[in-house]
């Protein structure tokens, strides 16, 4: 099992020493070829637990022994982990493909394959490990990849500051992390997750507060997946070339909070606060980003916040106890936001890096593969049926109301409104972009050219995942493992109609966006108007950036200068050096001056000193 | 009293003087001439203290003692010629140039 | 009797001359005053039997050691300030501690002597018996030292000639 996290390892090693030396087609090949093998093998491995039915442990070696604790790298294999590793390696080597035709003109290429496969090297570890250590591991390792990437034209400072601020938010919530597992190991002694999770599914529970552990795990989970109040990285790292956007911030690493909490559900089914928790937190998420989204203009940026919504949707599921909803909801979205972003790539490609959707409008017609791909994948994430995202989206709205481990009729009308928004800002999006008149540069319209085959091939073929995914219930796939909570009393004969008012939401945000946004977009532009406030709220996205540099920011750089710097720094240390050597020159000016240099005080000090000792000497006689 | 401590107390008081002498007076030359009457002082001592005990040992050491002071005398003379020389003064203040 | 009244009057003949010592103005003076004090001195010693030492007294310190230091004075016949104003400034502080030195030196003395038995006299033949037999490093080593006295003598007096020549 550890081949499937090693061969990406190798295309890292292998294309970050040699890619340079030998060209670009070796990178392409070693760089796309390994994570198809390691795709192969998780293949493999999916087989034989279809075959077997029971989880693959393996142990790779012992990392190290403390006493009687023993720490240990090993994998394990069972259904969850087979879904979220056929899902990395899958979409994973099909982004890879892509990059081959967007990034072909970049002088760092080989670079950018190696920290692509080292990505995916750091993800599988997280997917496959047993124990949180190993997931930590990999946490922290997709938390570097992702800043190597986002950062990946570090000659433009505004771009390396983007990846700082990624790996930095990243980080506070780590700390969560980190204490939840400290809780644990305290508590359990062991960090082995399918352990852990026994231990809490058993009877008596044990003695830590599983509802404080939760919380802290989901901490770090809300910085690794752009939740509130962690979420401020996930659009300004949008600065990292466009499939890394969509490899890292649609498919996978942002979904690895997602699935932390899934696979400990043993702590989250019996921490019904913490649940609760998770659960406000992501459908406020989902609202918050929703709504900012509805007024961006650069097309990367609508599919970032549109991201950090959907793992709202995510965390909802989550919270409620609908494991295996969130999970499907995290296969299709991979699906469908991967081809959105691939697909923007596509445009941005085809209109020679411009991406402020004001300047697009009437592509349709100039780049039809990507503009059938773009409009299937916005239909999906929309809700439309029978595409994959109606079924998992249809899912968790029925769960957020009836699920019998908090569900609430206030859950579901916010998430409701959320996927109305959600269906209008997309279609938004693809109107504006692509229909319409075209509101381009004349010189950008003249170079307007479809994209190479490596990249449009790739957007067919998940444009096709989108449309048929759904069909695959997941939810089903993983029922022994991790069960859909218990329907509240009396909710159940409310399925259809919860069925039927998805359809009606999506319905509705595409009518909404086509009059909004068709003719030119001269409604919007008066809706606009009319709302000023609203609207520079919006697209100041809350001012919570603001408020961040204002609260911490600032306070921080001020305790550094004044008190850490100016007082301990210069003052204290500075000071008692500076102060000692003082002293010392002080003393030994004050003692100098018995240096007259007359032999008479030297001969009187001498007989002083004599009487001295002889009266210290004869005082006991 | 007794010979011997009157004696003895007799040594303390010259080897007294002529440390008092070496503070008190300014002529340098005069200040080397306590020193002798010191070196004397602990002559008489030795010698009275001989008188008690083992009056070898004791005689040894004054010899070395008088050795020792004709040394002394035979090197801080020319010293003495030598500052005279340069600063023309036999009087101690001047010399004062080792300060600080 | 007549050997303890020599003994004492050589011994204030002694503590006079020393007290001359320090107030006497002209150096020539205290000069002929430590001479006075040597000799008593001598006196003291031939009284309490060690009659070479006595002799060695005489011819050392006042043959040798104060002829050298009358010839250094009529030399520098220097007339400055230090013949006008003898005392230095530590005058009473030194005067002080002299008395301090004395009470304590003094009281040791004191409590420390025994009874004074008079002994033999202690010749000349015993000390050089003694001196050479049982004493033969510290022969060597005085000549050593008087060897090395003299070397320095000479090297200081270059010092000298150089100085004076440069």
């Amino acid at each position: 099992m550890k081949y499937i996290a090693l061969l990406p390892l190798a295309g890292f090693l292998l294309n970050g020493l040699l890619g340079n030396r030998l060209g670009n087609r070796f990178v392409s090949v070693v760089g796309c070829g390994l994570p198809l093998a390691a795709f192969a093998v998780a293949l493999a491995y999916f087989f034989n637990l279809q075959a077997t039915g029971a989880p693959t442990i393996e142990v790779a070696y012992t990392w190290f022994v403390a006493g009687t604790d023993v720490l240990e790298v090993s994998f394990y294999f069972d259904r969850l982990t087979a879904v979220m590793a056929l899902i990395v390696t899958g979409v994973g080597s099909l982004i890879h493909i892509y990059s081959i035709g967007y990034m072909h003109a970049d002088k760092s290429y080989a670079r950018y394959f190696a920290y692509l496969n080292l990505f995916l090297f750091f993800m599988l570890l997280l997917v496959l490990g047993r124990s949180l250590l190993v997931l930590f591991v990999g946490w922290e390792g997709v938390g570097l990849a992702s800043y190597l990437l986002i950062g990946f034209w570090f000659e433009d400072p505004e771009k390396a500051a983007a990846g700082k601020k990624a790996f930095i938010t990243n980080r506070i919530g780590d700390a969560g992390f980190l204490l939840g597992m400290f809780l644990l190991y305290t508590a359990l002694g062991t960090l082995d997750m399918d352990r852990i999770n026994a231990a809490f599914m058993a009877n008596p529970a044990p003695a830590v507060s599983a509802s404080l552990v939760g919380i802290l795990l989901f901490i770090g989970a809300c910085g690794k997946s752009a939740q509130i109040p962690l979420h401020v990285w996930l659009p300004d790292a949008m600065a990292g070339p466009t499939p890394v956007s969509a490899l890292i911030h649609a498919a996978t690493m942002v979904t690895a909070g997602v699935y932390l909490v899934a696979r400990l559900s043993g702590i989250y089914m019996h921490a019904p606060e913490a649940s609760a928790v998770v659960a406000t937190v992501g459908c406020a998420t989902a609202f918050f980003a929703a709504t900012i989204a509805v007024v961006q203009t650069d097309i990367k940026k609508v599919l970032a916040y549109s991201t950090v919504s959907q793992l709202g949707f995510m965390f909802l599921a989550l919270g409620v106890g609908a494991y295996g909803a969130a999970i499907f909801h995290l296969y299709t979205h991979a699906f469908f936001k991967a081809c959105l972003f691939l697909g923007a790539g596509s445009v941005i490609h085809a209109l020679s890096g411009e991406q402020d959707i004001r300047k697009m409008g009437g592509l349709a017609k100039k780049i039809p593969v990507t503009f059938w791909t773009f409009a299937i994948a916005t239909a999906a994430i929309a809700g439309i049926p029978p595409l994959a995202g109606f079924f998992s989206k249809d899912e968790i709205l029925w769960f957020a109301l009836a699920s019998g481990k908090g569900g609430s009729a206030l859950l579901f009308a916010v998430a409701a409104l959320t996927a109305l928004l959600t269906a209008f800002y997309m279609f938004r999006l693809l109107w504006l972009t692509f229909l319409g008149r075209s509101r381009m540069s004349a010189e950008v319209e003249h170079h307007v050219h479809e994209s190479p085959l490596s990249m449009t091939g790739v957007l067919v073929i998940l444009a096709g995942l989108s449309t048929v995914g759904g069909f695959l219930s997941i939810p089903h796939v993983l029922e022994p493992l991790l069960p859909l909570p218990p329907v509240a009393e009396g909710m159940q004969p409310f399925h259809y109609a919860v069925v039927g008012a998805s359809i009606a939401i999506a319905a509705a945000g595409l009518a909404g966006a086509a009059w909004f946004f068709g003719n030119g977009a001269v409604r919007a532009e008066r809706v606009r108007q009319a709302f000023p406030v609203l609207n520079r709220v919006l697209m100041g996205k809350y001012y919570v950036d603001e408020l961040y540099e204002s609260a911490i920011h600032r306070p921080l750089l001020w305790i550094s200068e004044r008190v850490f710097l100016g007082l301990g720094d210069r003052r204290l240390f500075d000071g008692a050096l500076h102060g000692l050597a003082a002293l010392g020159r002080g003393t030994a000016a004050a003692l100098g001056r018995v240096q007259t240099g007359s032999l008479h005080l030297y001969a009187f000090l001498v007989l002083a000193g004599l009487a001295f000792a002889l009266y210290l000497g004869l005082r006991h006689v | 009293m007794d010979s011997l401590q009157l004696l003895g107390w007799s040594a303390v008081a010259i080897f007294a003087l002529g440390l008092l002498g070496v503070i008190i007076r300014r002529n340098v030359l005069v200040m080397l001439m306590c020193m002798e009457l010191m070196l004397n002082a602990v002559n008489l001592s030795l010698v009275v203290f001989a008188q008690r005990g083992n009056p070898a040992e004791a005689s040894v050491l004054v010899f070395l003692v008088f050795v020792v002071a004709a040394a002394e005398i035979a090197i801080a003379i020319p010293i003495v010629l030598l500052l005279v020389r340069h600063k023309r003064s036999l009087d101690l203040g001047a010399y004062a140039d080792l300060r600080g | 009797m007549i050997d303890f009244l020599l003994l004492y009057a050589f011994l204030g003949s002694a503590l006079v001359g020393a007290v001359l010592m320090l107030v006497l103005r002209h150096p020539m003076r205290v000069a002929l005053a430590l001479v006075a004090t040597m000799l008593s001195l001598a006196g003291v010693y031939a009284m309490l039997g060690a009659h070479a030492i006595a002799v060695f007294q005489i011819l050392i310190y006042v043959g040798a050691v104060m002829v050298f230091m009358v010839y250094v004075i009529m030399l520098l016949d220097v007339r400055d300030d230090s013949l006008v104003a003898r005392y230095s400034w530590l005058l009473l502080p030194g005067a002080v501690a002299f008395l301090a030195i004395l009470g304590g030196l003094g009281v040791a003395v004191w409590r420390g002597l025994a009874p004074f038995v008079a002994g033999k006299p202690f010749g000349l033949k015993p000390f050089a018996v003694a001196f050479l037999n049982d004493y033969w490093l510290h022969f060597e080593l005085v000549s050593v030292l008087l060897v090395a006295a003299v070397v320095a003598a000479l090297a200081v007096l270059q010092l000298g000639r150089k100085a004076s020549r440069g």
